[in-house]
């Protein structure tokens, strides 16, 4: 007969949770609201024209801009699609750590750097709102050496560690 | 110490699991006989369009036909690799949250009510990519895209996007009482 399986905290579960529904939700927004997204895009780079270097040069500007709205709505896309695989992933390894890690404090560290990893999609979000902000290159730094980068690091870390834990289990 | 405050996991119904993993082979299916029938679904569609020349903006000349075809047969081929993509995510979407509001919302009706919604918004929202890609040929691009938006993408959609924002709501009431408690 088979035993209850343990869950992970409701806080882990909350995270995975709200990660998928904020990648559902973009994706209707993406989908639903594009005229939209794609002005308040070429207003914020009208508005930051310096970080974004016009020249003044008509032909110029309007590739610079088209570049950057359609990095941002990249990032937006890359949000949507990461949210719900990441979302994902978090439920599913930390249901898996709940249920195979036996000790508590190796299962509270996998925890925290999977949800830490679980964070992941939101520096999409940064990616897409820095490019407008700060021009297309020190946007896309930004968010991939502050964000994307730890956070990923976090994820993989977890999963490795996971791992780690059901190998040592199994020998 | 109610059922929502157990520490372990409760399954969700059957019947649920039974749709989740009908949409997962249902997009296994989907992407297998995508690039096993690659060339047969591209001459249905191209087919389909050329007997509508008038839906298509046809004009007759070889040079002008050929890039609206081509880009409708894109639209076409995307509609079956979104189908794919989102069935098969879909289905672990349901699996997922299903089974949290198994085990979180300590009432029955509210339960069965984000369940039943998590189950038909995940499982009927791919199916839009088929329906746009399947009316493509017949009722060109925007038409056929506006009438899956309306008839699939809006409904089923709503429901998932609702249900999880709910659901989400749920988990965390249930942080909160059991920090009361």
């Amino acid at each position: 007969m088979s035993r209850p399986v343990r869950r992970p905290p409701l806080g882990v579960v909350l995270v995975a949770l709200v990660m998928l529904a904020l990648g559902e939700t973009a994706g209707a927004a993406m989908s639903r609201l594009k005229p939209e997204i794609q002005r308040y895009a070429a207003g914020r780079v009208a508005t930051n024209a310096g970080a974004h270097g016009f020249s003044g040069s008509a032909e110029y500007d309007d590739e610079v801009r088209d570049r950057a709205i359609f990095t941002a709505e990249a990032g937006l896309s890359f949000f949507h699609l990461h949210g719900e695989g990441v979302g994902l992933v978090l439920f599913f390894a930390s249901a898996l750590v709940a249920a195979i890690v036996p000790g508590r404090r190796a299962r509270v560290v996998l925890y925290l750097l999977l949800t830490l990893g679980g964070l992941f999609p939101l520096g999409y979000l940064v990616y897409g709102a820095a490019v407008l902000e700060m021009g297309r290159d020190a946007g896309i730094e930004l968010a991939e050496r502050w964000i994307l980068t730890p956070l990923g690091v976090a994820a993989i870390a977890g999963l490795v560690g996971l791992w780690l834990a059901m190998a040592r289990r199994r020998a | 110490m109610t059922e929502a405050d157990s520490a372990t996991w409760r399954v969700p119904p059957r019947w649920v699991l039974l749709v989740a993993v009908l949409s997962i082979v249902a997009a296994e299916v989907g992407g297998g006989s995508m690039a096993r029938f690659k060339v047969e679904l591209t001459r249905w569609a191209r087919d389909g369009m050329l007997a509508r020349p008038s839906v298509h903006g046809l004009v007759g000349v070889r040079d002008v036909d050929e890039r609206i075809l081509d880009e409708a047969l894109v639209k076409f081929d995307a509609g079956l690799r979104l189908f794919h993509m989102h069935a098969e995510g879909m289905g672990l979407v349901i699996i997922a949250t299903s089974m949290v509001a198994a085990t979180v919302i300590p009432n029955a009706a509210a339960r069965r009510t984000i369940i039943a919604l998590l189950t038909a918004g995940g499982a009927g929202y791919p199916v839009g990519y088929l329906v746009w890609s399947a009316l493509i040929p017949s009722h060109g691009l925007e038409r056929s895209k506006t009438i899956a938006e309306w008839l699939v993408w809006v409904p089923f959609g709503t429901a998932t996007i609702v249900a999880l924002w709910c659901l989400a709501g749920f988990v965390a009431w249930a942080m909160i009482s059991r920090r009361r408690a």
